[in-house]
């Protein structure tokens, strides 16, 4: 007799699985037989391959395999059995008492770092989400190409309002707005403040709520509305509506409004002037498309507006505008709500979130969280063997694998709720220090709201379920028989990839170490960077409206003032930039500072060639100082060679008298490079004194003494120069703190996890243990015996650690800093040796509390 | 609970109907096949029956294996008389259409 195709069959029973289903292939084996008396056995053969594979995805076959699965009595889970779950959950929690400890801290402070992220990215997800249509209301932002450099800005020039509004029926209205730094004149303090030239809608735009007054002033010209914390710094607690303030250069304007401090937007201002009042000399931007900067565009679309339509009206302008330029600009947009996480843009209108920040500290969160989640899988998993005979039971009594399966995630999901309230302790303590680490952090709101617990609990939901799924897998698949037989067998591949894990997080809290060390050392190697001048015992003094002759007078009777100068800004902190054309008229951009002919040598500056400014009487500018990076720029071989070449900087024809050894004029952050010192008293806003060693304070109070004596009203504002260095980089303080505190969260969950895997393997081992003792081997071959592997483990996470980290660091010390110091060997080897304390000392104090067990009492525990 | 039938789902009950006793799952495919000389694949065939059990209209027991069938029983498929509503509900529903419809839809 034909027999139907065997692999079909096979297929057929593969994929039916534990139904029953005898009537099928019955039915089947009928229509075969039926068709190889017509047909040919190869058709009938394939028709039989053909119903089979029809019946594999059929529903009834579906159906048949899920009746198969749950039995009758097992339908679904119901709130009864979901209560037993979480009952025999919280009496495992409290059996296994040590186990739930470590587990507890380890996923406690885990999250922590998590919690800090949610709560950060939940309050910034809330910006601009409360503005009447702002689902309508985008901005416009352009990218720049300018040959093969493309950047983005959130800049769009104003000249696209008006053919936006006129030409595109989609567009209900369109608001221009211009960034611009203020100072306001108030009795004889002048107050810096950022204001907004908006057009007369911008409070349509935007709903800011009022305390006086409404939006509409802003169709007035010279009426301003300011902020309550702009009012209140002007006009202390005296109503401003109606006053007048004088904006730097003589501008009056007129208080027409006040509205809360605006909190949660991408928006950053005191005061929004109306843009009509825009002075003059920056009003001209009605027709320029090419310089742009500080200025911003919004649309509002009008309902049932396309936003294809807009873009492709946004390509055409683009294209009509800079047909003929050589720098091609174009648009795009971003929704308002959208603005504060998205992509980052240079120039943007306020501060803003960064979203490469955000994913950095992602990352950092996930590499604190996934070693505190893998210890609880890992330490599960290892006691799988006590709680065998739990489960076969289960199983042999009627439980399904999705039973076990959830009995365990239930599990996992109490502790790591359990966990929560731990972790958010921990994110209570440290939620101010972070807060002060970040360079918006005032702004910042972290506190607890329903909505942000919400988000805590189903994070923790989350992480319950994604840590607990592969221990509970593990569970549901565990076979009773053997179970019971207790010889559960662990797969090699399975040990392998645990070991590794455990690898992992050491070489993770080693990197951690090292970094620390590094970024240590950098920050030592910042403090005592040789720039090439003398920062000590300098004082820079801020002249402000004072001139520099009269304060020079006034201080140089002073016996703790040895020699004195002035400069433009502050050196190794600040620079400036200006354009220098060479005989050729090639221009090159040229760091540069207004000095006087003191500046050099009160700075212990070395020429290589040539000599200071002269000394003559000064008329104007004739000559330059260059340094050494100045001439390599412009392949001058010699320094000789430079001397008495003219450049023309700004129309004046200046010649090269001086070669400076290099030295560092900016932040270290940045390379050395071509820079020139100009003679020009009057741009010179800083009188840099030297002075004897002595008391800071006595020195800077007697040079504030002479202060008062000159007519001026504004405070004296005097640094040492080295406090103004060590502020420059306070943050490696803040890089300290924040791996010092992930490294210390690392450190403690790694060896939380190994207490536990020593913890396991000395339970399990203690009958070994007692008879080896018993046939004499010694508490230290015991301890030895009982660490071993995890002296392994440590040895290969500093084997591998070593090279990654630093690696890594030498490939992320050069975006912070351009000078750097490298890694040292004292570095590695301080790192590893504070690894193994830390590993050694919890291994021995609990294999040694195994290993000096008398025999007698462990023998007789089973 | 009122049962909307598909077309195959009052293809299927008639059918299963008429077989009477010997309605099970190869004779149902000749029948129809035969009837409405149509293709019908085995696995919608059998996804259709399955969801008139879980609906109530077919009931269906295990009997008669054969040697053709390698000795597996088959399974004999009846209708119950929330099956024979249904399926005079369906009748009646397309009768009041015919009467109504006004026109000699009858073939030329």
């Amino acid at each position: 007799m034909k027999q139907p195709p065997k692999l079909a069959r096979k297929l057929f029973a593969v994929m039916s699985g534990a139904a029953n289903v005898d009537d099928l292939l019955g039915d089947m084996d009928e229509w075969f037989h039926e068709n190889t008396k017509t047909r040919s056995l190869v058709s009938a053969r394939w028709i039989y391959w053909k119903q089979v594979l029809s019946l594999s995805f059929s529903y009834a076959l579906r159906k048949r395999r899920r009746d198969a699965r749950h039995p009758v009595f097992a339908t679904w889970v119901s709130f009864g059995m979901l209560n037993n779950y979480v009952k025999v959950a919280l009496r495992n929690i409290y059996q296994y008492k040590y186990f739930s400890i470590i587990n507890f801290f380890g996923l406690a402070l885990g999250m922590s770092v998590s919690l800090l992220l949610i709560s950060l990215f939940a309050y910034v997800n809330t910006y601009d989400n409360y503005h009447t249509n702002g689902d309508r209301i985008y901005s416009v932002y352009s990218s720049v190409t300018n040959g093969p450099e493309q950047t983005d800005f959130a800049t769009a020039p104003i000249a696209l309002a008006d053919k936006l509004g006129a030409e595109l029926p989609s567009v209900s209205k369109v608001l221009p707005v211009v960034k611009a730094y203020h100072s306001v004149v108030r009795k004889t303090e002048s107050i810096p403040v950022k204001a907004y030239y908006a057009g007369s809608d911008f409070f349509d735009f935007f709903s800011f709520s009022f305390i006086r007054g409404n939006g509409t002033v802003l169709g007035k010209p010279n009426h301003v509305v300011l902020n309550e914390r702009t009012a209140r710094k002007l006009f202390g607690d005296a109503d401003p509506m109606g006053e007048m303030i004088e904006l730097g250069g003589g501008v009056l304007m007129q208080v027409g409004g006040v509205i809360h401090d605006q909190k949660r937007t991408h928006l950053n201002f005191d005061m929004v002037i109306p843009i009509a009042s825009l002075p003059p000399k920056h009003a001209d931007f009605k027709n320029d498309w090419v310089e742009f900067s500080n200025q911003y565009l919004y649309v509002r679309l009008t309902e049932e507006a396309d936003e294809g339509d807009v873009q492709r009206y946004l390509d055409r302008m683009a294209g009509q505008q800079y047909a003929a330029s050589a720098v091609k600009v174009s648009f795009d947009t971003r929704n308002l709500t959208a603005i504060a996480i998205d992509k980052d843009l240079r120039n943007e209108i306020g501060e803003k979130w960064e979203a490469s920040g955000f994913l950095m500290f992602a990352i950092f969160a996930a590499l604190i969280l996934f070693p505190a989640c893998f210890n609880y899988a890992n330490i599960s998993i290892a006691r799988a063997m006590g709680r065998a005979k739990e489960i076969a039971l289960r199983k042999t009594v009627g439980g399904v694998r999705s039973q076990i399966f959830l009995q365990f995630i239930t599990e996992t999901v109490v502790i790591v709720l359990l966990s929560l309230v731990g972790a958010m302790l921990i994110f209570f303590l440290i939620r101010s220090e972070f807060q002060q680490m970040l360079v918006s952090g005032s702004s910042l709101d972290l506190t607890l709201s329903p909505r942000l617990f919400l988000w805590f609990l189903l994070f923790a939901i989350l992480t319950g379920l994604a840590t607990g799924v592969f221990p509970a897998l593990y569970f549901a698949r565990m076979n009773p028989i053997e179970a019971f037989k207790s010889r559960v067998v662990t797969r090699a591949a399975f040990i392998s990839l645990r070991k590794g894990l455990t690898i992992f997080q050491f070489v993770l809290s080693f990197g951690f170490i090292l970094s620390l060390f590094a970024v240590g050392r950098q920050y030592r190697y910042a403090m005592n960077f040789d720039f090439g001048f003398r920062k000590e015992q300098i004082i820079d003094v801020s002249l402000q409206d004072v001139k520099a002759h009269q304060f020079m007078a006034a201080v140089a009777p002073l016996p703790s003032v040895v020699t004195m100068s002035q400069s433009s800004g502050i050196m190794g902190v600040t620079s400036s930039h200006a354009w220098l054309k060479d005989i050729r008229s090639d221009s090159l951009e040229t760091a540069q500072m207004f000095v006087d002919r003191n500046y050099i040598y009160n700075l212990a500056l070395t020429f290589v060639a040539g000599s200071n400014f002269p000394n003559e009487l000064w008329s104007r500018e004739r000559y330059i100082v260059v340094n050494e990076e100045f001439l390599r720029v412009r392949n001058i071989k010699a320094p000789a060679d430079a001397l008495g070449r003219i450049y023309s900087v700004e129309g004046n024809d200046l010649e090269v008298i001086g070669v400076l050894k290099d030295f560092h004029f900016a932040p270290i952050n940045i390379p050395i490079r071509d820079f020139i010192f100009r003679e020009n008293p009057a741009y010179c806003t800083y009188v840099n004194l030297r002075v004897t060693p002595g008391d800071s304070y006595d020195i800077v109070s007697e040079l504030e003494g002479a202060w008062k004596q000159l007519p001026t009203d504004k405070k004296f504002v005097a640094r040492y120069f080295e406090d103004e260095i060590y502020e420059a980089y306070t943050v490696y303080v803040v890089m300290l703190k924040i791996i010092g505190f992930m490294g210390v969260l690392a450190i403690t969950i790694s060896v939380l996890g190994l207490v536990g895997m020593v913890v396991f393997t000395a339970q399990s081992r203690t009958r070994e243990v007692g008879i080896r003792k018993a046939m004499g081997a010694g508490v230290q071959s015991m301890m030895l015996l009982l660490s071993r592997d995890y002296l392994m483990m440590l040895g290969w996470a500093i084997v591998i650690g070593t090279p990654l980290t630093i690696l890594l660091l030498n490939w992320i010390m050069p975006h912070i800093q351009y000078y750097h110091a490298s890694v040292s060997v004292w570095d590695v080897v301080l790192s590893v040796l504070l690894l193994l304390t830390f590993g050694v000392s919890a291994m021995t104090i609990e294999t040694y509390k195994t290993a000096t067990a008398s025999p007698a009492t462990t023998l007789k525990c089973e | 609970m009122k049962h909307y039938l598909g077309e195959l789902e009052e293809l299927v009950l008639l059918t299963v109907a008429v077989l009477g006793n010997e309605a099970y799952g190869v004779s149902i495919q000749k029948n129809i096949e035969l009837r409405s000389d149509r293709r019908i694949t085995i696995g919608g065939l059998h996804s259709t029956i399955t969801r008139l059990e879980e609906k109530g209209l077919l009931k269906s027991w295990v009997g008669g294996a054969t040697a053709e069938r390698g000795g597996r029983s088959k399974r004999y498929y009846e209708i119950t008389s929330l099956g024979k509503k249904a399926v005079a509900e369906t009748k009646s529903l397309r009768d009041n259409l015919w009467k109504e419809s006004g026109i000699k839809l009858a073939i030329k």
